[in-house]
C-alpha cells in the first residue's frame, strides 16, 4: 500500500474519532444524550439538535466504506502481482505475534456473564494468525511447480480437518449436549467455528512451511 | 520409495552444470533439482522436457520407470 494512501486513512480516521468525541460530547451535554444512550427508534422524531451526531455517524460509516474498498483493493492487487512475480509475498515473521490476540476471546466468558455477549469469542479465530511466522519464514520465496504442489497440498489438508472439526462439532452440538440450553449451544458452535478458522489458517502455512522444510532439511547442497 | 529411477546427476555433471545453474535454466528452485536427482519428486511433463532439453538427453534416459 502506498505510503500517501495509508497517511489519508489514518488522518481520516484520526478526523472522524474527532468528529464522533465531538459530537458525543455535544450530545450529552446539550442534548439529553440523544443517539448516544439506547434509545426507541421507534418513536424517533428528528430534531436539528441531533445533526452533530448524525453527520459524524454518517462521516464514520463513509469512513469504514472506504477503508474497506481500499484495503481490499489492496490485498487483490498485491495478490495479482503475487501471481505475476512468482515469488511468495513478503511477510514479517514477527506478524505471527497477532496470533495472541486469540486470547481475547476468552473475555467472551467474561462478557457472557456481564451482560450477555458473545461477540469476542469471534477473537478465537486470530489464533489463526501464528500462520504467519510460518508464512514469514517462507517470505519472497521462488514459487515453482513443486512449491505451488505442496501449497495446494497443505490447504487441502487445512481445510480437511477444518471441515472434519466443523462437522463433528455440528453433529455434536445438533445432539443438545448442553441440556438443551441455545446460548451455550450457540457458545460452543461459536468456539468451534472460530477455531476451526483459526486452524485452517494456521495449518496451511504450517503444513506448508514443513512440506518444504522438512525436504530441504534432508537434502545435501552442491 | 522412489516410483522411478532418476539419472539426472549424471547428466548434469555431464553437461557441467551445478544445480543452481540447472534450476535457473529451467525455472525451478535448487531444492527441485535436488529432490529430482533422489528420485523424491515427480515432475510435470513441461518440466521434464524442459530438463531434458537443457542437460541434451532424451527425456526416457533421464527418468527411468518400471
Amino acid at each position: 500500500m502506498k505510503r500517501s494512501t495509508i497517511k489519508w486513512l489514518v488522518a481520516g480516521g484520526v478526523v472522524c474519532a474527532a468528529a464522533l468525541a465531538l459530537s458525543i460530547w455535544y450530545a450529552v451535554a446539550y442534548n439529553d444524550s440523544r443517539l448516544v444512550a439506547p434509545m426507541d427508534f421507534s418513536t424517533y422524531v428528528f430534531r436539528p439538535q441531533d445533526l452533530p451526531m448524525l453527520c459524524s455517524g454518517g462521516l464514520l460509516v463513509v469512513y469504514v466504506l472506504a477503508l474497506f474498498v481500499t484495503v481490499f483493493r489492496w490485498a487483490f492487487r498485491a495478490k495479482a502481482e503475487r501471481h505475476a512475480t512468482s515469488y511468495t509475498r513478503t511477510v514479517s515473521p514477527w506478524l505471527g505475534l497477532l496470533g495472541f490476540l486469540g486470547f481475547l476471546g476468552f473475555l467472551g466468558f467474561w462478557s457472557y456473564g456481564v451482560n450477555g455477549s458473545v461477540a469476542p469469542f469471534i477473537f478465537f479465530a486470530f489464533f489463526g494468525f501464528f500462520g504467519f511466522f510460518y508464512e514469514g519464514r517462507l517470505s519472497h520465496t521462488f514459487m515453482d511447480e513443486r512449491y505451488k504442489e505442496n501449497a495446494a497440498r497443505a490447504q487441502l489438508q487445512a481445510l480437511r480437518v477444518s471441515f472434519a472439526l466443523e462437522v463433528i462439532a455440528l453433529v455434536v452440538l445438533g445432539q443438545r449436549r448442553f441440556g438443551g440450553n441455545l446460548d451455550y449451544t450457540l457458545i460452543a458452535m461459536m468456539i468451534v467455528l472460530s477455531l476451526s478458522v483459526a486452524l485452517a489458517l494456521f495449518l496451511s502455512e504450517y503444513l506448508l512451511y514443513r512440506y518444504d522444510h522438512d525436504e530441504q532439511m534432508e537434502e545435501g547442497g552442491e | 520409495m522412489p516410483e522411478f529411477t532418476c539419472r539426472l546427476k549424471q547428466f548434469r555433471q555431464a553437461k557441467n552444470l551445478t544445480q543452481e545453474q540447472l534450476a535457473a535454466l529451467v525455472g525451478v528452485r535448487r531444492e527441485t533439482i535436488m529432490r529430482l536427482e533422489k528420485a523424491q519428486y515427480n515432475p510435470s511433463l513441461k518440466l521434464a522436457v524442459d530438463i531434458a532439453r537443457a542437460v541434451e538427453a532424451p527425456i526416457e534416459e533421464i527418468f527411468l520407470f518400471p
